[in-house]
């Protein structure tokens, strides 16, 4: 089994890093949107004199934890559609690979991009803006953690509907998180929200999160019942979406639409 | 059921109610080689699928080396390979890290070594360092036959084994998994339009026709059953 999830690891590495022009799309959105973000609350700080509230580590806090969700889904997306572009699927699926091998690469080749893909936009962070992302503490290691998992739930949703009805579904893999990011709450508080949308946006966990977030930020308290949420709704979507990503292997089977899926 | 690789018993497929084999039936011995023929259509590619796992039939069991495929895939699998022009190897990766890859994923042990033993048998040694999405046509196809012997297979299943392959390499490829079979003692399916290859190689035919078997069986007696000289005339007639 180890050797088969460490095989598909080493391809999926080989795919992400083995070429430049790869490799920096990896670093380069996550540093762009540090300073880009950064840049921006530094001059409003500058204009209102607002500063009272630690906006820049609630600001870049935000940037950086929505990007680990962001890189989290794209990383398992991109590696699984990877198969399909590159008609793969075939040789795949006749392997004795087995169904969970390839959920758990794909996991891991996921946690690995986006731990390397962040780990240069905290430290211009931390440089350019005296931020510190790990004023959050253990709790930083918790939303990492809550995050990338919604990532992986979303990716798993992206790559089953595009290995069920094909191509046309492949922009969801960029697209699908930005119908997510309104109720999500990133960077303002759920009660800024109309009513209805308060309601939807705590069936997902991301919102939940954003206000653990500030709360840890601007008033130091923790709110378990906010955190026992965020557990339960990623544990829930989480196997969710491993089993309908199964099933619609299953499908494919019966339909055969893993023999020669690809460009 | 001991003296066959391959049991398949009332296979039927439907795709959306349209059915595309029709109650089949048929042995593949040990060591043979067996050719499946049929005109486009006639449920070639959906038999090989369903062959490998990546079909799931909607009645009627495969058994491979006496065994279900449905309840042991993965052993079964592990024993199996199959090479076709139509499905490729990653394109991003060069020739050698795809064998690197294939060898892990199959659990082959010293890989270094089985890689270096048919890279130098297939005379491809050349394009280890080569990405895979730069190579032309034949020289995929030599690929994916490597690929495909990496496990030493006990069975080998073939979509048209020397389809982009200039003549020379084509006698080449064929004589090599003529060897291969005889020195392994595996079974190989070939499916392919190429019908003097089929009679060159293989003993035994299926003759596939809109998802049904109208001929199978020794390619000599079926000549002599049906009086034609050549495959040719047998597919044209009946295929």
């Amino acid at each position: 089994m180890f050797s088969r999830i460490i095989a598909l690891l080493i391809r999926y590495k080989n795919i992400s890093f083995g070429s430049f022009p790869r490799l920096i799309s990896i670093f380069y959105w996550p540093s762009v949107q540090i300073l880009f973000w950064g840049f921006f609350t530094n001059f409003l700080i500058s204009n209102n004199s607002y500063s009272g509230l630690g906006i820049l580590n609630i600001i870049l806090s935000a940037v950086i934890l929505w990007d680990i969700l962001f890189r989290g889904q794209l990383g398992l997306t991109m590696s699984f559609l990877e198969e399909i572009w590159s008609r793969n699927l075939t040789n795949l699926f006749i392997s004795p690979i087995k169904e969970f091998e390839l959920v758990i690469s794909l996991i891991f080749i996921s946690l690995i991009r986006t731990i390397i893909g962040l780990t240069p936009a905290i430290f211009i962070a931390n440089y350019f803006f005296d931020f510190h992302l790990f004023q959050l503490g253990f709790f930083l290691i918790f939303f990492f953690f809550n995050l990338i998992v919604v990532g992986w739930s979303i990716g798993f949703l992206v790559s089953s509907l595009v290995l069920r009805y094909g191509h046309a579904f492949e922009e969801l893999a960029w697209a699908i998180i930005f119908v997510l990011l309104p109720f999500s709450c990133v960077y303002y508080p759920l009660e800024s929200l109309p009513p209805v949308m308060q309601k939807i946006s705590l069936v997902f966990p991301p919102a939940h999160i954003f206000e653990s977030m500030r709360e840890i930020l601007i008033n130091d308290l923790i709110r378990y019942d906010l955190l026992i949420n965020i557990l339960f709704l990623n544990l829930f979507y989480l196997i969710s979406s491993i089993i309908f990503f199964l099933k619609i292997i299953s499908i494919s089977r019966k339909k055969g639409l893993l023999i020669n899926q690809g460009e | 059921m001991n003296n066959y690789f391959i049991n398949v018993v009332n296979l039927i497929k439907n795709f959306d109610d349209q059915p595309v084999i029709k109650n089949i039936s048929f042995n593949v011995k040990k060591n043979s080689i067996v050719g499946i023929l049929g005109k486009n259509g006639a449920g070639k590619t959906t038999l090989l699928g369903m062959l490998l796992g990546l079909i799931t039939p909607t009645k009627g069991d495969v058994y491979i080396f006496g065994k279900n495929l449905k309840s042991n895939k993965e052993e079964i699998l592990s024993e199996v390979n199959f090479q076709s022009p139509y499905v490729d190897l990653p394109k991003k990766m060069t020739v050698e890290q795809n064998l690197f890859f294939y060898s892990r994923l199959y659990g082959v042990k010293n890989f270094n070594k089985v890689i270096d033993t048919l890279v130098n048998d297939l005379k491809i040694n050349n394009l280890l360092k080569k990405n895979y999405g730069s190579l032309s046509a034949g020289q995929k196809t030599k690929i994916n036959l490597c690929k495909a012997l990496l496990n030493k297979p006990k069975l080998l299943l073939l979509d048209e084994p020397t389809a982009s392959l200039d003549p020379e390499t084509s006698i080449f490829i064929r004589k090599y998994l003529l060897e291969y079979q005889k020195k392994n003692s595996s079974s190989i399916l070939i499916t392919s339009h190429n019908l003097n290859e089929v009679q060159a190689m293989c003993s035994n035919i299926i003759l596939l026709k809109s998802g049904e078997i109208v001929s199978q069986g020794n390619i000599k007696q079926i000549l002599k059953n049906y009086n034609y000289k050549t495959l040719i005339e047998l597919f044209l007639s009946e295929g």
